[in-house]
């Protein structure tokens, strides 16, 4: 090949797949509405906050950003918002060893960012991030009452129990012996306030998707506690 | 030849090490972090924006500097304004001090990042360009001015050279790229689809260019290679790296609302990024082998191959063991991105810079001799603590991947826990690759002061 068809090559061959990179990305753009929900004053004012706060000088979003704290894409699917209000407010009242500080939002900016972060949990990311392997294996394993509950209400996403599930809340491995009282656990779980000030767990009756009638609910939390209590 | 045009390449460099110098002291602060949030008065974030916007600038301005070289020295001329060169020069130094004075006052308190006209007042809050707006109003001036007086010069002696050619065609596709990065969107999905435009384009694309260029004119200046065979060969590699980078874009689209086409588009464009990367090797070792003579800078040559080797296995290799699709839905947003980061802006670009001061320094400073070993200490300091950085993140990404995206583990117990020592051994090595930073500073201030023992 000669210098002149090498550079020949090299420029027209550039152009042609600048070309195809405009085609694509008139089409891309013309796709995105739809593979996401309508963008309303209250989330664009919530990307604001996110930009204001350089989130992105430690979290992820999409996959992309800074390494040193977890991605934000689906947080609104696993954590309750009530949490996620009190733990940006003031992280540490909540979490006394998280690595994220008192950054100075106000109740106002905390509420946009997280109708924000609930608008970007409902792109259609093409599966990602995809679930976990263990945690599908174990979706349909046999397990006393109160641990098919656990799994139900997806209190995994904030308790750990020995190293598996998410470190929001406190790590329930020896909770049976360190609350070994079933009627603690009931109270708690109807109303974590009544019991621990300031909690930022949700209650019971929040995590409910149905109406369930008294008599439900009253098994449900017994047979939570009693699955809590073996936890030694 | 000697030219007053040089002057200007020297000033470049000088205010590229500092900030080097600046990149890696905040990078040791950002690897304690990992360990202690609290250690230092700024928060992480903060720290981590002045490590990468450091690193950006600072080989922005070796490319200045360098681009300053070589236009008079292909062009057999003094600059066609060297005054205008000392405007831009120090317009740059100021826009950049300001920027980085905005990211501490934001840092200290982020109330004062208010919103004005729309946009941010001291961070945008978008990686790599959180620049303010005015400051990318101003760095685009300054480019401007850069890209008008190198021109001017090239048509002054209308002594067009291939290497001129493809080092201004770069630039020039890099101030444009830097478009995409300038306006606000209220989608976060197309705010990060036109941000990759300016991220991949740069460093996947311009700046690639530019080190094509730059290693063939090293090439040409260490060993008198035959400008012609560099000419043909810089021309299939810069050919190949934009064949496969432009549309290895999509590598970017997989995971972020984006169509799935882009999983096809992507995977298969990006997998071939390492060809001109290898083709780069290649030519450095064809070219020494078939020179003979003897070569007085050693080490400028020794900088130079190892650009080309460091380019290969950091941007190609690391980058290509993550880039299909099947693969990067688990590793995607890992540490393993930082570990294919850290050693693909090492390999392609610290050491291109690193090399090409090495390379025309004593041509600056007048000497034919000089001594030699400061050079090669900086370098196997710098390297060797460079792997031994890039080794343990990579094993932080393997563990993280495998505890949090496979077996479902909480993000933050897979950081403080079990990756704890990779977090102790990356800050050690950061020690040392300071140390290499400090000996190549304090040898670029000396660098043929001295008569040669």
């Amino acid at each position: 090949m000669s210098t002149n068809a090498a550079k020949n090559l090299f420029i027209f061959g550039s152009l042609l797949c600048f070309a195809v990179l405009i085609i694509l990305t008139i089409d891309t753009i013309g796709k995105l509405d739809e593979r996401a929900p309508e963008i309303t004053e209250e989330v664009n004012a919530g990307k604001k906050v996110w930009h204001k706060y350089d989130c992105i000088g430690c979290h992820t979003i999409l996959g992309n950003g800074s390494y040193f704290a977890p991605d934000m894409t689906k947080t609104t699917d696993r954590k309750p918002k009530e949490y996620l209000k009190k733990f940006i407010l003031d992280p540490r009242s909540i979490k006394p060893d998280s690595a994220m500080p008192k950054l100075g939002l106000s109740e106002d900016e905390a509420g946009k960012l997280i109708a924000f972060l609930e608008w970007i949990s409902k792109v259609d990311t093409n599966d990602w991030p995809p679930q976990p392997i263990l945690a599908l294996s174990i979706a349909g394993r046999t397990a006393i009452a109160g641990q098919v509950l656990f799994q139900k209400y997806d209190c995994v996403a904030c308790h750990q129990i020995r190293g598996i599930g998410g470190a929001a809340g406190p790590d329930l491995t020896y909770i049976g012996l360190k609350r070994p009282d079933i009627q603690w656990h009931i109270k708690h779980l109807r109303n974590p306030e009544s019991v621990i000030p300031d909690s930022a767990m949700p209650r019971f009756d929040d995590l409910l998707e149905d109406e369930l009638r008294d008599e439900q609910i009253e098994k449900e939390l017994k047979e939570l506690a009693e699955f809590l209590i073996t936890l030694k | 030849m000697h030219y007053q045009s040089h002057k200007i390449a020297l000033n470049f460099y000088t205010a590229a090490l500092l900030l080097f110098l600046v990149q890696v002291v905040v990078g040791i602060i950002a690897a304690l972090q990992f360990m202690w949030p609290d250690f230092f008065i700024l928060n992480f974030n903060t720290i981590r924006t002045l490590h990468i916007n450091a690193l950006v600038v600072w080989l922005l301005m070796g490319m200045m500097g360098a681009t300053y070289y070589v236009i008079p020295e292909e062009s057999e001329t003094e600059l066609w304004s060297i005054p205008l060169a000392h405007v831009q020069f120090w317009a740059t130094v100021l826009t950049v001090s300001a920027v980085i004075i905005g990211y501490i006052v934001m840092g200290l308190n982020p109330q004062a990042n208010i919103e004005i006209l729309g946009t941010r007042l001291l961070n945008e809050g978008r990686e790599y360009i959180e620049a303010p707006r005015w400051a990318d109003i101003l760095i685009v001036v300054s480019i401007l001015l850069f890209l008008l007086n190198n021109f001017m010069t090239v048509l002054k002696t209308k002594k067009f050279t291939a290497v001129q050619g493809v080092l201004l065609g770069g630039l020039t596709f890099l101030a444009l790229m830097y478009l995409p990065g300038m306006f606000y969107t209220k989608s976060m999905v197309l705010d990060q689809f036109w941000w990759w435009w300016v991220v991949h384009l740069w460093v996947e694309g311009s700046w690639e260019l530019i080190a094509a260029a730059l290693l063939a004119f090293m090439l040409h200046k260490l060993l008198k290679a035959d400008v012609r065979v560099l000419a043909k060969w810089m021309y299939i590699e810069v050919g190949l790296v934009l064949f496969t980078g432009i549309l290895g874009l999509g590598h970017h689209y997989y995971w972020i609302g984006t169509p799935r086409y882009w999983l096809w588009v992507g995977g298969v464009f990006s997998s071939l990024e390492p060809v001109p990367l290898l083709l780069m090797v290649w030519d450095a070792f064809r070219t020494t082998r078939e020179t003979r003579g003897v070569v007085e800078n050693k080490v400028g040559l020794h900088l130079t191959v190892a650009h080309a080797i460091f380019n290969f296995v950091g941007a190609g290799l690391w980058g290509v063991v993550h880039t299909l699709p099947q693969v990067n839905k688990w590793t995607h947003g890992t540490q393993i991105t930082t570990a294919h980061g850290h050693l693909a802006f090492y390999g392609a670009y610290v050491l291109l810079i690193v090399a090409m001061i090495y390379v025309t320094l004593p041509s600056i400073r007048g000497v034919r001799q000089f001594r030699q070993s400061g050079g090669y200490q900086a370098f196997w300091w710098m390297t060797i603590s460079m792997i031994f950085i890039v080794i343990p993140i990579t094993g932080a990404g393997m563990v993280q991947t495998y505890l949090e995206r496979l077996l479902g583990l909480d993000y933050v117990t897979v950081k403080a826990s079990y990756n704890l020592w990779f977090w102790i051994f990356r800050a050690l090595f950061g020690v040392g690759f300071l140390v290499g930073v400090l000996i190549m500073v304090k040898d670029f201030f000396t660098l043929g002061k001295k008569p040669v023992s």
